[in-house]
């Protein structure tokens, strides 16, 4: 069972996803990464059929790439929202479909606002503040129905993600680590759940922090 | 096997009406079952009535649709329990009542919740009640909710393998002081300080856990209680329409209230909005002064 | 159909028409989104409703916006309701042997022409691989179908003015998906009238 979380705040985007990978009733890894930085302010969370998920997940992040490389700009959150989507929506109905739930996450830096989309293996897409796959959505929605509020700020943000880890590690007969990141203008950082205070330790580490873009800008292309 | 079995029955009871009934514990059988009670006559009673009904669950499209859907949660404190459920009842997506009495008063100590199979729990709570009451007229004290819960699950599992669909929580306050069991069809039965039964019980241990503490004070746990019902109400589509509060204290049992979870859910959307909006004006007066 | 839930009704008024749909996108038993439409505008006289599976909500969306903008740059017009309905249709039938899961209801007015001086309002559904019905009083679909036949039955008078049809597609969508499971978690009504389109969101219960 897989499990993870995104919530929205004033000027930041949280992703949450549990790090345990393996077949089965074995656990083969506690430590796999499933967040994708996509662009140098959007990211993603996914989990799913295994094989299905980072094969997924390899074909988004080099078709935004393709996009970034051709236009010379990164795919805006909702753009790249409705692309995932509708590729999801094609495979749906194709011999081989994948399945593959996400949530997208991203900081649209043209008008500072932040998005998250909700959208699971059949394509659907919802457009939410916060929001669960898996575990979480029957465990912790209700938590953060309660706790959030419009306009929370990072440390806040961080607070309510830490009461939904804390639910589905009381609620859960598996033990889950989680894996977090925060984007937010300045691009995708690192979050160590653990932290006593996760967002002074991220702006002390400052670049350390930072996940590396995994799409940066190009210097050649354009020729006269 | 069956008649090795049978050889090893001890011969039928003749006896007279009222022999009979002197003998009777209740009206159980020898074997503890309700006398009268009819089972299905076919090899498997279980799957002849999963065959035609939702009881199990297991098979969605049954022609006939029992009551399902529930959220119930009760929780141990320092004051005593508090029981909150929602009083929805649901035959596949058709929401057939939303006044349904979640909670059974077993007699004014003993309360008993309402998950799984409406009737299942009604019926057999009840009896509960008869016992309890057999029980206080034999020994001249009032039961023990660990016997009382021993009772019905002793009963249920009785009944194992042929369809019954109960989830309860027997709450109640004996020489021990407040006492709290969750009693189901399987047989389990478990003592604990908080319990959430049902379809949306994930959603209310969602508030529960994280609001939960044994020295809330009687207004902090009432309200605990009630907002996990109201969070659950609303994220589970089979949960909501009322919540029914009870607090169990020392002298019995008491009703606190029947709450409309759509009118609360305002309510508490309102609240932090007004929250959100406050904390805000704080920040930025925060800001003003440095 | 009932994997995410959802309802759409249309009713027939005097020289209009409404269209109303509730807000929940759920996952079975789990609501995840209360801001879902069900309910798109074609222009400004023709509105459609798409409840079914969500992904094919979107799908079909985008597919139809893309065949109304083609049909407006040939055609030089705005599509008319039948017209559209009937573009619908063989959309969903194209799909024939594997369908979009959705049962859409249609809503709309005609601009008087030369030919046709005094149009009807129009309402239309269609199953979900496009056999088109097109009823004189009311429309319904989604998973509160049932539910809100009864209460349309039971609401609905000819020859209603705006408001008051406002407030008879209203009722009809509230009542009914106050007894269904899979739809509620608000509402929105369009009223189409010829001068303009009245659209107001419901506060409805939300549990």
């Amino acid at each position: 069972m897989e499990c993870s979380f995104g919530l929205t705040g004033k000027d930041f985007v949280l992703l949450a996803a549990d790090t345990s990978a393996g077949r089965s009733i074995i656990q083969m890894k506690d430590d796999e990464n499933k967040i994708k930085a996509l662009g140098p302010h959007i990211a993603m969370a996914y989990g799913g059929e295994a094989g299905d998920t980072n094969n997924f997940a390899d074909f988004v992040d080099r078709n935004l790439r393709l996009y970034q490389i051709r236009n010379h700009t990164p795919l805006l959150p909702a753009a790249a929202s409705a692309w995932i989507r509708r590729s999801l929506a094609e495979s749906l109905r194709s011999r081989h479909p994948y399945s593959v739930n996400l949530m997208l996450a991203g900081f649209d830096i043209t008008d500072s606002t932040s998005h998250l989309y909700w959208i699971d293996y059949l394509g659907t897409k919802a457009i939410v503040p916060y929001a669960a796959h898996g575990l979480g959505q029957y465990l912790a929605l209700s938590t953060m129905d309660k706790w959030w509020t419009e306009g929370v700020d990072k440390r806040e943000g961080i607070e309510i993600l830490k009461k939904c880890v804390d639910e589905v590690g009381k609620r859960s007969t598996l033990k889950f680590k989680f894996n977090c990141i925060l984007i937010d203008a300045s691009g995708i950082h690192h979050i160590n759940l653990d932290s006593s205070d996760p967002i002074a330790e991220m702006e002390q580490a400052g670049k350390a922090a930072e996940v590396i873009n995994p799409n940066p800008p190009l210097d050649v292309g354009i020729t006269a | 096997m069956n008649a090795v079995l049978q050889s090893l029955q001890p011969p039928a009871r003749h006896t007279n009406e009222d022999e009979e009934d002197a003998w009777g514990y209740g009206n159980l059988d020898q074997r503890g079952g309700v006398r009268g009670m009819m089972v299905p006559r076919v090899p498997d009673p279980a799957a002849f009535l999963n065959l035609h009904t939702d009881s199990i669950s297991s098979n969605p499209a049954a022609k006939i649709k029992l009551a399902h859907g529930t959220t119930t949660l009760a929780f141990r404190f320092k004051g005593g329990i508090i029981v909150a459920v929602d009083s929805r009842a649901t035959a596949g997506s058709y929401i057939a009542s939303g006044t349904v009495k979640k909670v059974i008063e077993i007699n004014p100590y003993l309360l008993g919740t309402m998950a799984g199979g409406a009737a299942d729990c009604q019926y057999w709570e009840t009896y509960l009640g008869m016992q309890c009451r057999l029980h206080e007229l034999r020994n001249k004290e009032r039961i023990s909710v660990a016997a009382a819960s021993k009772i019905l699950s002793n009963i249920v599992y009785q009944y194992k393998g042929m369809g019954l669909s109960m989830g309860t929580m027997i709450c109640g306050w004996d020489k021990t002081g407040p006492a709290l069991f969750y009693v189901d069809s399987d047989g389990s039965r478990l003592k604990g300080d908080l319990f959430s039964v049902g379809s949306g019980s994930t959603f209310a241990y969602g508030v529960l856990d994280q609001g939960y503490s044994y020295d809330l004070s009687d207004e902090e746990a009432q309200e605990l209680g009630r907002r996990s019902i109201i969070a659950a109400g609303h994220r589970d589509a089979f949960s909501g329409n009322t919540c029914n509060l009870f607090h169990v204290r020392e002298n019995g049992w008491e009703f606190i209230a029947n709450y409309d979870v759509n009118e609360l859910w305002y309510e508490y959307e309102a609240k932090k909005k007004a929250g959100a909006s406050q904390a805000q004006a704080q920040k930025d007066e925060g800001m003003a002064v440095e | 159909m009932e994997y995410n839930g959802g309802s759409v009704v249309a009713m027939i008024g005097k020289d209009c028409v409404a269209i109303a749909s509730d807000l929940r996108l759920g996952q079975q038993s789990v609501g995840v989104a209360m801001n879902f439409e069900k309910v798109f505008p074609v222009n400004d006289k023709l509105y459609y409703g798409l409840p079914g599976l969500a992904t094919d909500v979107y799908t079909l969306r985008e597919q139809l916006r893309f065949r109304v903008n083609m049909y407006r740059m040939k055609e030089e017009r705005e599509i008319t309701p039948k017209t559209f309905t009937h573009l619908l249709s063989s959309t969903l039938y194209e799909k024939r042997f594997g369908p979009y899961f959705l049962e859409p209801v249609v809503a709309g007015l005609t601009t008087p022409t030369e030919l046709e001086p005094k149009p009807k309002p129009f309402i239309s559904t269609m199953d979900t691989i496009g056999c088109i019905t097109t009823p004189k009083d009311f429309a319904v679909a989604g998973t509160a179908q049932d539910k809100l036949y009864g209460m349309a039955e039971g609401l609905w008078e000819p020859d209603l003015e705006p408001e008051d049809l406002f407030e008879t597609i209203s009722q009809t969508l509230l009542n009914a998906v106050d007894r269904d499971a899979l739809s509620g978690w608000g509402a929105i009504v369009h009223v189409i009238t010829h001068d303009k389109v009245i659209t107001r969101q419901l506060r409805s219960r939300m549990d």
